[in-house]
């Protein structure tokens, strides 16, 4: 079976490549430049380093990550957008980068995020939980933590990355739902600067994806009262989702995503949008992304693919209204 | 006991095989360099040879990550004591006296007894690693925002020693490092601070453009200034490349009390391991017989923080190998490496995957015996380098100034950054202001804002945590101790000097 694949991949490779060769210009013919709006080993970086090794098996070109981390990912966009529209430099960035700063910083922008930039593909998501310390705590389900918080109003701390990041957005909408009030502690760094405030107590409450949870979790000193995913995860079949405890739609899917500049030519966007499908379905991608604890998303088409972002920044639109965030310029 | 060295035979079995020792000293090698070169460090490097981890077995992916992370902390103090350039936080200090060490000729024995305090930190380091890491993970937990923010506050204090001019100057350099710390996006709110509209400041000003800058420029401006003679005279004194008896004689005990405190803090969350160098360095200027020395090329200066920071960087391994707590940026790297092949780190790794925990530790101890072997010869290369013409020299020092600069975020803005603060460094040592204290406040400033911040939203905003915390408050009983410690002698010269004018 195993060798029938190759040859057919080997056939395939073949016929895929005589096609291209008659074209006129066969893409790609060198590596390609992918900007990343995080640093190095952010879990949008991970991402995108398993799925550039495998891209290289398929386009028969290797593909270079640019770590250009800052601005909310304006300077990783802008760059992408800015550069020639030959396919040659894309951009990956996340549900931050590329659907809520074009909607909360979008006057920061030198360019027009929704006419200059078009999506190839979302790549993968990664789950996310409701957790809470387990430390002098007792709330086992989200139902008992909303009733201990209805008894110690304002007395509950939770962690974010950030004043106007999405788990900011996401605790404020659970706390809206719930009738239920909490203090934000916003901590820069992100889960590895708080777990530890959570596991001593002093912050209650976090949405944490779930490979930063898996250790804790594991230990025992947090717990996980709920997944954001539409379906129960294979791995905590325990845990029920947001819908099945009575929020259905609460909570922020972390998810990464291809972008290239408005004016590549439809061709190369339809060659790398394929390719990227075939990169992400293959079992080394599969497996990686798994151990991980990441989902390969693929887009199925460019059009759904457009759908899809247009949707994302609509909601997000929509989110900032309803929820109002200072963002004191 | 006999489970002890059963568990260590284990753990040499398995970093011995020729393999592993190969990944150790693939890391190791890789540390020295990404710790020579400016800029680029340890947390890029792991980041991008992440993906290769994935196809090792896990404890040699570990092994050759560690290594890069530690043998950084040994390449670090190279360029810091021969160009007065700090490639990491933890090797500012090191410029201090290590640079006024090697000006006079002595590069030679500097470097090494870097490599040595290191090595002798390393080992010791280790085996507290070996033999008590839950309960010092248990101390590490402990240490929430009240009782970091207290730290940092004794951190601070104590900082003012760090200078060895006027006082007041000092606390100037401090607060002006406080206030460039400050530049960016308050996390709290999101309002933008001293970015005037520049949106790549909205992230705040970077450690390696302003340390490369104020540092490294600013010493090759002032060079530059100085007549053509007096460089070469200072590049031919290179006497010897060998500590002396004398040299070793004041090193061992900087070396000893360094260990000791890079080895606490750096089991502390969120950058312990950062703070160890300059602490060491405060502490040994306090405890030396004449204080007066440091910053004039005191042995001392170089072996405590030296010492310090590879004891930090080994310690820091604590909370993530037996609570699944990242420490740092790299360490959080390290979890992601772990978890690919299906590991958890947590209290449950050192009986589920022995093999793991104790192949590393023994790969630990292995990976610095190698990185010693690796320094010590380099040192003649390194003294050599001095030797090249400074007309020459001190252009490839640009270079890789720019290069380091820029490899951090892409971002030539930051080079353009670097040459601001080159020429504010060169204006500070016109003006006789310390530069160390300035990295100082920049760096501890951040720090404590945020966790003054957190600690105040967890206690409801009731400034008493600081005090109801034990650990809090026996830090802060500690800072008011050493101002009356400080100030008293200066009260008494104060008294003095107004009799000797009469």
């Amino acid at each position: 079976m195993r060798r029938l694949a190759l040859v057919l991949a080997a056939m395939l490779g073949i016929a895929s490549s005589v096609v291209t060769a008659q074209a006129q210009d066969k893409f790609p013919t060198k590596p390609i430049k992918i900007v990343l709006a995080y640093g190095p080993g952010s879990a949008t970086d991970i991402i995108t380093r398993i799925m550039c090794e495998q891209l290289r098996q398929i386009l028969g070109q290797s593909c270079v990550v640019d770590n250009k981390p800052g601005a909310f990912g304006i300077l990783a966009i802008e760059d992408m957008a800015r550069a020639r529209p030959d396919g040659y430099t894309l951009q990956v960035g996340n549900v931050s980068t590329n659907a809520i700063t074009p909607v909360l910083f979008k006057d920061k922008f030198s360019i027009n995020y929704e006419k200059d930039v078009v999506p190839i593909a979302r790549l993968a998501e990664l789950p996310t939980f409701l957790m809470v310390t387990t430390k002098d705590f007792a709330p086992k389900t989200l139902a008992e933590f909303v009733a201990y918080a209805k008894q110690h109003p304002g007395k509950l701390k939770y962690a974010s990355p950030g004043a106007g990041s999405f788990p900011h957005y996401d605790t404020e909408i659970l706390s809206r739902r719930a009738g239920i009030e909490m203090v934000a502690i916003h901590i820069k760094a992100g889960p590895p600067g708080y777990i530890n405030d959570m596991v001593k107590g002093d912050i209650q409450f976090a949405f944490m994806n779930v490979a930063t949870s898996a250790p804790q979790i594991k230990a025992g000193t947090l717990r996980p009262l709920a997944v954001i995913t539409d379906k129960r995860l294979s791995d905590y079949p325990d845990v029920p989702t947001m819908a099945e405890v009575g929020f259905p739609g609460v909570g922020t899917t972390l998810w990464a995503g291809l972008f290239a500049p408005a004016g590549t030519p439809p061709e190369v966007q339809q060659t790398l949008q394929k390719a990227v499908v075939q990169t992400l379905n293959t079992p080394q991608v599969l497996d990686a992304f798994t151990k991980q604890n990441i989902q390969s998303r693929p887009n199925a088409s460019l059009a759904e693919a457009k759908t899809w972002l247009a949707g994302e920044i609509a909601n997000w639109q929509k989110i900032s209204k309803e929820v109002k965030i200072d963002l004191t310029d | 006991m006999g489970d002890f060295f059963s568990n260590l035979a284990l753990g040499f079995g398995i970093a011995l095989t020729p393999m592993n020792l190969g990944y150790a000293l693939v890391g190791c090698l890789v540390g020295t360099l990404i710790g020579v070169l400016p800029g680029i460090g340890p947390i890029a490097t792991v980041a991008m040879l992440l993906p290769i981890t994935f196809h090792l077995e896990p404890v040699s992916g570990l092994i050759m990550l560690a290594g890069i992370f530690y043998g950084a902390q040994y390449g670090g103090s190279t360029t810091a004591i021969l160009v007065n350039l700090p490639g990491e936080t933890s090797s500012v200090v090191t410029c201090i006296d290590g640079h006024q060490m090697a000006r006079q000729g002595r590069a030679g024995a500097a470097l090494a007894i870097a490599a040595l305090g290191s090595f002798f930190a390393g080992c010791f380091s280790t085996a507290l690693i070996a033999m008590f890491s839950p309960p010092l993970a248990i101390v590490g937990q402990s240490f929430g925002a009240p009782e970091y923010f207290s730290l940092l506050v004794l951190g601070l204090v104590a900082a003012v020693v760090l200078a060895h001019g006027s006082v007041i100057k000092a606390i100037a350099m401090v607060v002006l490092g406080l206030l460039l710390g400050l530049v960016g996006t308050d996390g709290n709110t999101g309002a933008q601070r001293f970015s005037f509209d520049i949106i790549i400041l909205s992230d705040g000003i970077g450690f390696v453009p302003l340390a490369v800058g104020v540092f490294g420029l600013g010493e090759i401006i002032a060079n530059l200034m100085a007549p053509e003679q007096q460089r070469t005279i200072v590049q031919e004194k290179i006497s010897r490349l060998w500590p002396t008896m004398q040299d070793f004689r004041q090193a061992w005990p900087a070396v000893l009390r360094g260990t000791a405190l890079g080895s606490i803090l750096g089991v502390l969350p969120g950058g312990g391991a950062t703070l160890s160098s300059f602490a060491s360095y405060v502490l040994e200027k306090k405890v030396a017989r004449d204080p007066s020395r440091f910053g004039k090329g005191a042995i001392e200066g170089v072996a405590g923080p030296e010492s310090a920071n590879n004891a930090g960087a080994q310690t820091s391994f604590i909370p993530m190998l037996t609570l699944g707590i990242p420490g740092n940026a790299v360490m959080a790297l390290m979890i992601g490496a772990l978890t690919i092949h299906g590991i958890q780190p947590g209290p449950q790794v050192m009986t589920e995957r022995p093999d793991l925990f104790w192949g590393m530790v023994a790969s630990m101890w292995i990976g610095n015996l190698m990185l010693v072997i690796i320094n010590l010869p380099l040192i003649g290369i390194w003294v050599q380098l001095l030797k090249v013409p400074y007309r020459l020299l001190n252009l490839a020092i640009l270079l890789f100034c720019a290069i380091g600069v820029y490899t951090v975020n892409n971002s030539a803005f930051e080079i353009m950054l670097t040459a601001l603060f080159g020429v504010l460094g060169y204006v500070f040592m016109k003006l006789e202001c310390e530069p160390a204290p300035m990295l100082l406040g920049f760096i501890l400033g951040p720090l404590m804002e945020e966790n003054l911040r957190r600690a105040m939203r967890i206690a409801s905003g009731d400034p008493m945590i600081f005090i109801q915390r034990p650990i809090s408050l026996g830090l802060l009983i500690a800072t008011v101790l050493l101002l009356l410690i400080v100030a008293l002698p200066a009260i008494r010269s104060k008294r003095e000097e107004a009799f000797q004018e009469n």
